[in-house]
């Protein structure tokens, strides 16, 4: 007869035998598991490093050859680069054997144009191969290491589990029955328990209090408590103390002091406080920002930014605007009147933004920093892009007139001073014009205003849309409107000024022109009034004024010399610069009376800027600080 | 013989796996030369809405097997069984989404966002877990819950957690289901699931960052048992207060406790209690004057905690997106940054007004103040109770699971000499 225990358990020997044949076999399987989980760990974490160390160097490389190749180089750069090329290293064999041949060739010509035009061509050709190559790679080596990855996780995870199921195995054969040992006396042991575990919570609770305490006394921006209304863009109080765009505050190009300098003579020096060279030429005019002045210079090659200290005249800095994104290597023709860099800059006192004939647009901080870069489109000008820029809050206005009318290529383009995204763009229905736009605030509401041919347009700031428009004006458009005495002043080449109401909504061509004359209208300049008077000068000399509620005129002055600078109001003074650097100053009211002319000695383009006791004049090549050294 | 052959079995394979994993393109990259054409971007076509019901048939079966398993058949191999089940199913295969401790910032949201409609299978996944566990305990940690099943089973070698230093770090688990519910509630984000640790392994991929930390919670769970469920998971928070009132509950013997303290060092996640001894009398007028300090502390912390959750608004609000934007716009605008961020030069092409974005920004972080209080009241709550309930003094006369804490895994089952004699007896019957 056989007993319980005999029914229930086998011979120990024999159990303990298969147990530790099982044992051995989930020790042996845990070992493979932890191997081959150490192995796939480690090529994954080697993988992940090669990926995140490695492939962004080679990616650096990448963009440095695609900067370089947008980079145009010049004649001696480009024999220079292609000297370097090793023809091994390029990929078409018949590029290789081409190279070699003009490498040879340009050593001895090195001014043949023909063998530069195509050594430029060969150039081009084997970075574009080199870029291509180096790309293919990229993506190859990204994809191969994405898939590693994908499968050396499957992987990981078997081994993982077989780590895990032979470790759990093992430790099932080899478990350890419970032993109590002799229990402490636990009345004593759960008092200090209960005394430990209000510690713990105590402790957690001081941990979490100062922490939390730490947390709130660091400076974080309280939305209730802070200053909302502080803003990137400067005060009107902050902008009538500067000279901030073409003819300053407003584009008005009427001076805040009136304590400026009236003697100066460029030729001895007197009343100049200093002068400084601009390195490239440019027609525009100089902006003013408290101790910063800035002035653009451009030819068909270089496009530059100078900053220069108001106080010395001193170079600050200067910054290239070449090579922007969308920007083209191709070379633009404009007329030489007009220049690569007849557009004003613009400043809010945190940036500088200016745009070039070739529609690049680049933005500094004061410093000098490249805030952001970028092209507008080439521009299709019939004598070049000229239009000014102008600011409105973080806006970057810019007036892209281009083409004929027909070619719907016009627009109003605004740009975040922050980054250069485009926040806005309106289509104008208007050809190619020279004229700048201005903001102003009329009728209650913030306005651009605009001129072209045939229109003359109000826009809501904001979000580009247009307020009003009347069909006034014809010709190639150049003068700048102005806002004075609640009126528009806007003017037709040779032909016409109009005075508009700016109250009015949608077409208000038969509804909202106050008047209009025909007699002494400039081309290019732009008026100057006081609100009661206009000024209205032209080209060839001819001053006249006209009162801005009827337009009457009532008096007019002939120079009998070139003017292509605006004219300028300080206090009761008329500042009117003539293209060979004589500025006239002249009080007005019943007539024309010249106080005093003063000679700069060098010819003159673009319209001076007036600061508090100083004027910036920009001559042909030197930038003029006039003012008393005291 | 056999363990031989088993050997070179697994190495074949295992050597045949790590073949693959060399790896090659799966398609070559695009060539520029060949006019190769980019495909169309499109979007995947969303899962089918079948699935998420197959998903919630799955977790009711889930959980109605291992409370089953958990109170009927106290198999601790079946439950094991089921729990690498879930691991795969609701881990792997749904890569842990849904889940009900994320569900709770679906219906927090939903709650605080009358816009905001969430998905009966959310609600569901939410619910279903804390229905059973009002009945049966934590039956949903033992054998359902993907995050608690991949930390349950790499523990090896678990060692004791003291009783009041675990009291001490459960504390951050309230702390986090506090935060959860307000960012949740006031649209911010999701934090359990963007901190989700183990998330990245579900997806066999994920972030570096998140990688790490799962990984580290899986070392540490080698020596502490599950460490996430006992001092991280906010709806473990939840499933304790609702297991502490279970109909039913997870015993450690199946019969009358015979103090033999066997089971005494069974449980690796520390929540088997012992009997208690007689609390020494000479303590009873101090405890007693303790208690009342500590029930006149109660409202002081409750009131501190939601003053401290109100003046850190400015801090937790920073987690809105929104907020966030404000800030930096305003320290651009202000000069004090110069640079922009993708975030900010988005909202500057927008052309939206500034002082509209600050308004938001303020509005939000009203919100905060509010939710500030709430949350932080609640915490200060929690941190009041659990100070007067370990001052309590208690009577235990048996070994007990501990109806908040037990994770009802049933390894404390086999420990039992009551539990073998009484599957004996039902072997020979």
């Amino acid at each position: 007869m056989k007993t319980q225990t005999d029914n229930n358990y086998k011979s120990p020997l024999k159990n303990t035998e298969v147990t530790r044949q099982w044992y051995h076999t989930a020790v042996a399987a845990a070992v493979i598991g932890g191997v081959f989980s150490l192995i796939a760990l480690e090529l994954m974490v080697f993988n992940y490093f090669q990926r995140t160390v490695a492939e962004p160097k080679r990616e650096e490389k990448l963009e440095a050859l695609k900067i370089q190749l947008r980079q145009e180089p010049n004649d001696q750069q480009l024999i220079s680069r292609i000297q370097e090329l090793d023809s091994q290293s390029v990929l078409d064999p018949n590029l290789a054997k081409e190279l070699d041949v003009l490498k040879t060739k340009i050593r001895d010509n090195p001014d043949d144009q023909h063998l530069l035009s195509r050594l430029r061509s060969l150039y081009v050709q084997i970075r574009q191969d080199e870029i291509r190559q180096l790309d293919f790679q990229i993506r190859k080596v990204r994809l191969r290491r994405w898939d590693f990855s994908s499968r050396g996780s499957f992987l990981l995870l078997g081994s993982v589990v077989v780590l895990l199921v032979g470790v759990k195995s093992a430790a099932s054969y080899k478990k350890k029955l419970p032993a109590p040992q002799p229990q402490p006396d636990r009345r004593d042991e759960q008092v200090h328990k209960a005394i430990r575990a209000r510690w713990a919570i105590t402790v957690a609770i001081v941990v979490l209090g100062s922490t939390a305490l730490l947390l709130i006394n660091r400076a974080w921006l309280d939305f209730g408590a802070a200053d909302m209304q502080v803003t990137s863009y400067p005060s009107p109080d902050e902008i009538s103390k500067n000279w901030p765009s073409f003819r300053g505050p407003g584009g008005l190009g009427i001076s805040a002091y009136t304590n400026v300098g009236a003697s100066w003579k460029g030729t001895t020096g007197q009343g100049i406080i200093w002068k400084s060279k601009v390195p490239l030429p440019g027609h525009n005019s100089p902006i003013v920002w408290d101790d910063r002045v800035f002035v653009t210079g451009a030819d068909p090659n270089m496009r530059e930014v100078y900053c220069f200290d108001a106080l010395s005249g001193r170079l600050l800095w200067k910054r290239g605007v070449m090579n922007v994104p969308q920007g083209t290597a191709e070379p633009l023709e404009v007329m030489e009147d007009t220049g690569y860099a007849a557009s004003t800059a613009v400043t809010d006192g945190r940036w500088v933004c200016a745009i070039f004939a070739t529609g690049d647009v680049g933005c500094f901080n004061f410093d000098g920093k490249k805030v952001w870069a970028g092209n507008v489109g080439t521009p299709d000008s019939a004598y070049g892009y000229a239009s000014s820029l102008a600011m409105y809050r973080n806006l970057l206005l810019i007036q892209y007139d281009q083409g004929g009318a027909e070619d719907e290529k016009s627009k109003l383009i605004a740009l975040d001073t922050f980054t250069g995204r485009t926040v806005w763009e309106t289509k104008r229905p208007v050809p190619n014009s020279w004229s700048s736009p201005i903001v102003v605030e009329a009728a209650g509401q913030p306005q651009i205003i605009t001129c072209g041919d045939p229109w003359v347009i109000a826009y809501n700031p904001t979000n580009g849309t247009e307020i009003w428009r009347a069909k006034c004006l014809g010709g190639e458009i150049a003068s700048t409107p102005i806002y004075a005495g609640e009126l528009i002043f806007v003017i037709e080449p040779y032909t016409a000024m109009v005075a508009i109401r700016p109250d009015g909504k949608g077409d208000v061509t038969k509804t909202h022109i106050a008047w209009s004359i025909d007699d002494g209208t400039p081309d290019i300049s732009c008026p100057v009034s006081n609100g009661e008077l206009i000024f209205l000068l032209t080209t060839e000399g001819l001053l006249t004024c006209y009162k801005t509620d009827d337009g009457a005129k009532l008096w007019e002055h002939d120079f009998e010399k070139n003017f292509l600078a605006s004219p300028s109001l300080v206090g009761d003074r008329l500042y009117l610069l003539s293209d060979k650097g004589v500025m006239h100053i002249a009080d007005f009211g019943t007539e024309y009376k010249e106080l005093t002319t003063c000679e700069l000695g060098e010819d003159c383009y673009a319209s001076p800027a007036f600061m508090d006791g100083r004027i910036y004049i920009r001559g042909k090549e030197n930038l003029y600080c006039i003012g008393s050294r005291d | 013989m056999i363990r031989l052959v088993y050997i070179i079995i697994g190495t074949a394979f295992l050597l045949l796996s790590s073949g693959t994993a060399s790896g090659f393109e799966r398609f070559p990259p695009p060539d520029f030369e060949s006019g190769y054409q980019q495909p169309t971007p499109a979007n995947p076509a969303p899962r089918r809405n079948i699935y998420e019901y197959v998903d919630t048939a799955v977790l009711l079966a889930g959980l109605s097997l291992s409370s089953y398993l958990v109170l009927r058949t106290r198999s601790r191999r079946a439950i094991l069984a089921l729990c690498v089940f879930s691991l795969f199913y609701f881990g792997f295969w749904r890569k842990g989404c849904v889940c009900p401790i994320g569900a709770i910032q679906n219906i927090a949201l939903s709650i605080f966002d009358r816009d905001y409609a969430v998905p009966i299978t959310v609600m569901l996944f939410f619910l279903l877990p804390l229905v059973f566990t009002l009945f049966f305990g934590r039956t949903f940690c033992a054998a359902v819950c993907p995050l608690g099943a991949i930390q349950d089973l790499v523990v090896l070698r678990p060692i004791s957690v003291p009783e009041w230093l675990e009291g001490g770090l459960r504390m951050f688990a309230y702390v986090y289901l506090a935060a959860a519910v307000l960012f949740a509630a006031t649209g911010s984000a999701f934090v359990i699931c963007r901190y989700d640790p183990f998330i990245s392994f579900f997806h066999l991929s994920g972030n570096f960052h998140l990688l790490i930390l799962g990984a580290c919670f899986l070392l540490v769970g080698v020596f502490v048992g599950r460490p996430y469920c006992r001092f991280v998971c906010p709806y473990g928070v939840i499933l304790r207060q609702l297991s502490r009132i279970s109909k039913w509950k997870v015993a450690i013997t199946p019969e009358e406790c015979i103090k033999c303290r066997l089971c005494e060092d069974s449980c690796p996640f520390g929540a088997i209690r012992a009997p208690t001894a007689d609390w020494p009398a000479h303590d009873y007028n101090k405890s007693k004057k303790r208690l009342a300090f500590l029930i006149i502390l109660l409202p002081v912390l409750v009131f501190s905690s939601g003053w401290i959750g109100y003046a850190l608004r400015p801090v937790t609000s920073r987690v809105h997106a929104t907020v966030r934007l404000a800030d930096r716009v305003y320290l651009e605008e202000t000069g004090q940054a110069e640079e922009t961020t993708d975030a900010s030069s988005a909202f500057r092409g927008t052309g939206k007004d500034i002082q509209e974005l600050y308004a938001e920004a303020l509005d939000i972080q009203a919100g905060f103040g509010l939710g500030g209080w709430l949350a932080g009241g609640f915490v200060g709550l929690v941190l009041a109770g659990k100070l007067i309930a370990v001052s309590l003094r208690r009577r235990r006369t048996d070994y007990q699971a501990d109806r908040a804490g037990c994770l009802a895994c049933g390894r404390c089952f086999e420990y039992c000499p009551q539990e073998h004699a009484k599957r004996k007896l039902a072997k020979d019957n």
